[in-house]
């Protein structure tokens, strides 16, 4: 078991607690920095997609994790960031420009959107946020002139100065850009604003009264929420290279919800969890399709069961997600002969003010 | 000289007048309490003062500004803080946390040097820590710093609510039944915690209470309401031996 030692208050402030971390976080940058070396282009190609997943959901778990707001419309800010930044690309953006204002335009979506979003919350704010996606997938398909229609849109190649398009070339582009977003997240979630975002999803009664504007703090979440969403849109428009509506279906929308559900509620490691989930499932849903029947691998919608079988499951059994699986394992092997079945029992909660709405 | 004035205020929700026509004046460096009944509209007075309600007539003037009209996140930045009945905390937040949420109101950052986390940002964060120490220093958190609320028990939380309401560095401080779920020792200790706040802090103090021992130990006046009116206002012993307030109390 670790205590930590504080002599200042700057060790509370800090992105790390104490040299241990500095220690792991600094090996694991060591191996995803070395990885093109030792991987082939099949497998950097799915890492680089684990980390664009992840960079949206960094935007999905501020906004579900951290402000309790809940989204199925996520697959729309992703497809307004990808189709922004290969229209503008078409039309000879440099591509780092096009990545900002893709970003920038998302963000501003996300801002409109909010709007009578504010109104809502719980079930029929993922109603709305639903609808919300299901208008973005209409006009993909009738806003022809831009988006191609069903036809879709061809992505350009990927460059700057010099060829992104190599797998390695794009594995290290989409890891500085997980890396700015997840110190920029890691930033606000420490700074007063960012902790206004907490305050809102765990009392809105009590955040009130601390000074907080709800529908200003509310409207920010989803503008930023929809700004990282926007900017993994624009990387996932290479990685896919071709832009069609039905690539940001409903589907989408459950699997983004799915990666922060199972990663983990209310924590940036959730998102990295969440992320890899995702990334390698697909991959685990082909190994099981060659391992059962055809009568039952051919079922019309496999997928999506499986998502929502996966997603029921973790909420019965660990709704917590990956990441409070890995914080009880830690937990087990620190206090390791003396670990306390309890621990994590559900404590009864005390009565609560009624809500004054 | 008073710091909050209310004339003649009232609310009713549908067919229930929840409070008819109350007037009081809450003067600098006071102790206010009020005390009533269950359903004397204390509470409701409170959520008045803070904005949760709309008055229906009447006016609330706080610091020489008429709050019946500013927004409810607005209050706290005039220096309004409160408690709630049944604690409202952030609660799988850290102590330390729900207290630095409760700084909010003194950040000067915004969200361009918070993304960046420039040293700006970051000599605010330490400041804020610091404040955010003197207030667990006063009120004796200190060994439940990093405790996250939800595993804390409801003696402590009410603690660090009031310590969280602190760090806002009110003017005014309301507390909504304090010692409401407090054993006699932690009371008791509440009612030293109370003269330090209004004493040493010099903060405005209004109570709603059950307790009586405390009420009249810790405050200089007293509003006594039953069923949305004011029976009587006035120092301690006047108020307890008030005939009215004995029959709201007590009945015929």
């Amino acid at each position: 078991m670790r205590f930590v030692r504080k002599t200042d208050y700057a060790q509370d402030v800090d992105l790390f607690q104490h040299n241990g971390q500095r220690f792991w976080y600094g090996l694991l940058a060591l191996v995803v920095l070395l990885a093109p070396l030792a991987l082939d282009r099949f497998y950097l190609g799915e890492l680089a997609l684990v980390y664009i997943y992840a960079i949206a959901g960094i935007g999905l778990m501020l906004l579900v994790g951290y402000t309790g707001q809940v989204s199925l419309g996520h697959a729309a800010f992703l497809a307004i960031g990808a189709y922004t930044h290969a229209y503008l690309l078409n039309h000879g953006w440099p591509l780092p420009l096009a990545l900002v204002a893709a970003t920038g335009l998302t963000a501003v979506v996300g801002g409109i959107v909010a709007i009578p979003a504010l109104r809502m919350t719980g079930i029929y704010l993922a109603v709305a946020t639903l609808a919300f996606a299901v208008i973005v997938e209409q006009v993909l398909t009738h806003w022809v002139s831009v988006t191609g229609g069903f036809r879709g849109m061809a992505v350009p190649k990927a460059e700057f100065l010099v060829d992104l398009s190599g797998a390695g070339a794009f594995y290290y582009l989409c890891l500085g850009s997980l890396v700015v977003s997840l110190l920029a997240a890691l930033n606000w979630l420490r700074s007063p604003t960012g902790r206004a975002l907490v305050a809102v999803r765990d009392s809105e009664t009590s955040a009130q009264s601390m000074g907080i504007h709800l529908a200003y703090t509310k409207g920010l979440a989803f503008a930023i929420s929809a700004a990282f969403t926007g900017l993994a849109g624009g990387l996932f428009a290479h990685k896919i290279t071709y832009l069609a509506p039905d690539g940001f279906t409903l589907i989408m929308s459950i699997q983004l919800l799915l990666m922060v559900v199972v990663g983990g509620l209310g924590s940036m490691h959730g998102v990295i969890f969440g992320a890899i989930f995702i990334g390698l499932l697909p991959q685990g849903i082909a190994i099981f399709r060659d391992s059962v029947p055809p009568t039952i691998a051919q079922i019309p919608g496999l997928e999506p069961g499986i998502f929502g079988l996966i997603l029921v499951l973790f909420l019965i059994y660990e709704p917590l997600g990956i990441y409070g699986r890995w914080c009880k394992i830690r937990l087990f092997f620190e206090e390791f002969p003396l670990y306390r079945k309890a621990t994590y029992k559900k404590q009864k909660s005390y009565l609560r003010t009624e809500r004054l709405r | 000289m008073s710091l909050l004035v209310a004339d003649n205020i009232a609310v009713s929700f549908g067919g229930v007048k929840a409070v008819q026509d109350v007037s009081f004046t809450v003067n600098v460096g006071e102790v206010f309490s009020i005390v009533g009944p269950n359903g004397a509209g204390k509470t409701t007075i409170f959520n008045l003062i803070s904005r949760i309600y709309d008055v229906d007539h009447g006016s609330i003037v706080f610091d020489g500004i008429d709050i019946t009209k500013v927004p409810t996140h607005a209050i706290a930045e005039l220096g309004i803080a409160r408690t709630f009945q049944n604690t409202e905390l952030f609660e799988q937040e850290t102590v330390l946390k729900n207290m630095l949420i409760g700084c909010h109101i003194h950040r000067t950052s915004h969200l361009i040097s918070e993304l960046f986390f420039l040293p700006s940002v970051k000599r605010q964060e330490l400041e804020m820590r610091r404040a955010v120490e003197e207030v667990i220093d006063l009120l004796d958190l200190q060994s439940y710093r990093d405790n996250v609320i939800g595993e804390l028990p409801y003696g402590v939380r009410k603690m660090v609510e009031v310590a969280r309401a602190l760090c806002l560095r009110p003017k005014l401080l309301l507390l909504d039944e304090p010692s409401s779920g407090l054993n006699p020792e932690e009371t008791e200790d509440l009612s030293f915690w109370l003269e330090d706040i209004n004493e040493e802090l010099g903060i405005t103090v209004i109570m709603v209470e059950h307790d009586m021992n405390l009420v009249t130990q810790a405050s200089d006046r007293i509003l006594a309401m039953a069923d949305g009116r004011t029976i009587t206002i006035g120092e301690p012993e006047a108020v307890q031996n008030h005939p009215e307030v004995l029959r709201a109390y007590l009945g015929d």
